[in-house]
């Protein structure tokens, strides 16, 4: 039986008067797809800063693998093997796409310094080991063609693949994916659709994804989180959920 | 047009990436090593100054042009090295020894100024650094029974295994040593994931932190290397100025080495020594032009940071990638000669950005 993965308690957060998140308490066991959704200003992004603690929650406590990561400073979350892409790109814009993704393997790093001065063996065996799982990553994804470019002159949807690939090269036990859709044609969200499922069963990765487009969310997603004004409204299976009352009040109103 | 078919992993790795550059520097090398067989001592030391300069370059450019975070005040570090160099020497240290202490001395202060300045970025940071220069500048003013205070500094003569390096020839290949040895470091760096994680902050640090880098760690560390090389410039000019005051090391020298790396080229290590070269020898340039111009221009007293101030802003408007930009955009045109679009290079605007958490 699969067994929890994360956990959040009670997670409030507020800036000034605003409750972006309230009380919010969910699980996510491993393996499975877990999908946010709710109208803009739901909270759902303020979440996953949370996770990745970007944000400092008010109150409560999220868990990973049992332990509370409420309190690990923000470099460290990707060690433990959480990964995350954002809205809007976030790349390294004047590198090439390799060059990103390695940056990806940095938590991997096992060499010092002074190793890396004077390029030691050592620093150049972590290299090509390095390069092999990124290679891996690009194959995956179908990256080859844009390998050496540099990412100011690549095009959007294939911006947000990088993004993908550049969190997939950390080899994370979770991956945060922040609307992995918005901005893409048909044809391209229909390919999220597929690498969601690779990345779910060839590595085996958890996936948390806050999206818009429900026809993507019940394709991929086991289930389904709703959020509206930083609270729950309900969780439960893609079907559930675009049926529930309360979720169909929060989109459409009374 | 050169089409490289790679074969193996490791060939991204190399520092040369096929056998053209490895001849082209080869014979770069080459070159400057021959240097002192047709060049009088007078070239020599410009040369040895250019070199000096691009050592410097090579570290701040690694802090601005790689890391992102802007220093105004390098000078210090630079008066650091110069006068820790000057002071073990004359108390009897070997020259390697004092040259090495010198750098890592100053890259440790280096790495403390980097402490506090961590949460500050462009235009903040500047001052920061602004500020610390002017506290050095007069410590050392102060601190006599150390420095001299504005008496100045005798620097003992460069002495290794009883051979005096004085100037000329033997000054000319320790320089040219050094600098060698600052560049492959440099590169090396550049190419393992210390060096990554400085671009990775430089380009966007909220992204970076995801990824695992620390941020507070990562900006120290790019601090200290670049104060250990400016450090060790410092050492190698104090033989060149061979007389230590406080006022070598004012603001008008932090602008200087800033305005080498932004006109050489921000973000390549080519662009330092175009750099280099440009401020080794525009002091020159000035000194020729003062006698030409007429008396009322050429005898103005701030003519010379007044250029070099003119120079940095027009490069900024004009062309931000500096000479090396400019150098690889004419290559590409003679690369792609019938066909070169002048669009090619056109900068796209992107105006989708994440909101910045901080």
């Amino acid at each position: 039986m699969s067994s929890v993965l994360l956990s959040t308690r009670d997670l409030s957060l507020s800036f000034g008067g605003l409750h972006a998140v309230r009380d919010v308490t969910f699980e996510v066991e491993e393996n499975e797809v877990f999908s946010i959704i709710g109208p803009n200003g739901a909270g759902k992004t303020s979440i996953f800063n949370l996770i990745s603690r970007l944000y400092d929650a008010d109150s409560g406590n999220i868990e990973f693998e049992g332990e509370s990561i409420s309190q690990i400073p923000p470099h460290k979350i990707a060690q433990l093997g959480i990964a995350r892409t954002f809205q809007n790109s976030e790349l390294f814009e004047h590198e090439t796409v390799l060059k990103n993704m390695l940056i990806g393997r940095h938590v991997h790093r096992k060499t010092n310094l002074i190793s890396e001065l004077l390029f030691l063996p050592g620093v150049a065996k972590q290299e090509l080991q390095f390069r092999e799982i990124v290679e891996d990553v690009i194959d995956l994804l179908d990256l080859q063609t844009y390998r050496d470019q540099v990412i100011g002159n690549l095009p959007y949807g294939i911006k947000k693949m990088v993004e993908v690939a550049r969190a997939l090269c950390i080899q994370p036990k979770l991956l945060l994916l922040d609307e992995p859709s918005s901005g893409l044609n048909a044809e391209e969200t229909e390919d999220v659709a597929f690498w969601i499922e690779d990345i779910n069963q060839d590595y085996g990765t958890t996936i948390i994804m806050v999206e818009h487009d429900m026809n993507l969310v019940s394709r991929a997603s086991t289930r389904v989180m709703a959020l509206a004004d930083g609270a729950v409204l309900a969780v439960g299976s893609p079907e559930e959920i675009q049926n529930h009352p309360e979720v169909l009040r929060a989109y459409l109103g009374d | 047009m050169r089409f490289i078919f790679k074969t193996a992993y490791r060939q991204d790795i190399d520092l040369f990436k096929h056998t053209g550059q490895r001849f082209w520097y080869g014979s770069l090398l080459a070159v400057v090593l021959a240097g002192p067989l047709f060049l009088d001592s007078f070239y020599l030391g410009e040369l040895a100054l250019v070199y000096i300069y691009a050592i410097a370059g090579i570290g701040l450019m690694l802090l601005v042009g790689y890391t992102g975070l802007v220093s105004l005040g390098h000078a210090a570090f630079l008066a650091i090295g110069a006068y820790v160099h000057a002071y073990l020497l004359s108390k009897g240290w070997p020259l390697p020894l004092a040259l090495i202490t010198a750098s890592l001395f100053t890259a440790t202060v280096g790495a403390l100024v980097g402490l506090p300045t961590m949460r500050m970025t462009g235009i903040y940071l500047a001052i920061a650094t602004l500020a610390f220069a002017i506290i050095v500048e007069q410590l050392i003013a102060h601190w006599e029974s150390v420095t001299g205070g504005y008496r100045g500094m005798l620097v003992p003569d460069a002495e290794l295994f009883g051979l005096n390096l004085g100037d000329g020839r033997p000054f000319y290949y320790l320089c040219l040593l050094v600098m060698v040895a600052c560049l492959l470091s440099a590169l090396n760096i550049l190419r393992s994931p210390t060096g990554r994680a400085m671009i990775g902050i430089r380009d966007s640090e909220i992204s970076a932190q995801s990824m695992g880098i620390d941020l507070a760690r990562t900006k120290s560390i790019a601090f200290a290397i670049s104060a250990g090389f400016t450090g060790l410039a410092g050492g190698l000019f104090a033989h060149k100025l061979g007389y230590l005051a406080p006022d070598a090391f004012t603001l008008l020298t932090s602008i200087q080495l800033l305005l080498m790396v932004i006109v050489g080229g921000l973000g390549s290590m080519h662009g330092v020594f175009f750099g280099a070269i440009f401020i080794g020898l525009l002091p020159q340039g000035i000194a020729i032009m003062r006698d030409t111009l007429p008396p009322v221009i050429g005898q103005q007293p701030g003519l010379e940071p007044g250029l070099f101030g003119l120079i940095l802003v027009l490069f900024l408007i004009y062309e931000p990638l500096g000479i090396y930009g400019r150098w690889r955009k004419i290559r590409q045109f003679f690369e792609e000669f019938p066909l070169y679009r002048k669009a090619t290079h056109k900068r796209q605007k992107s105006y989708l950005r994440t909101e910045r958490v901080r």
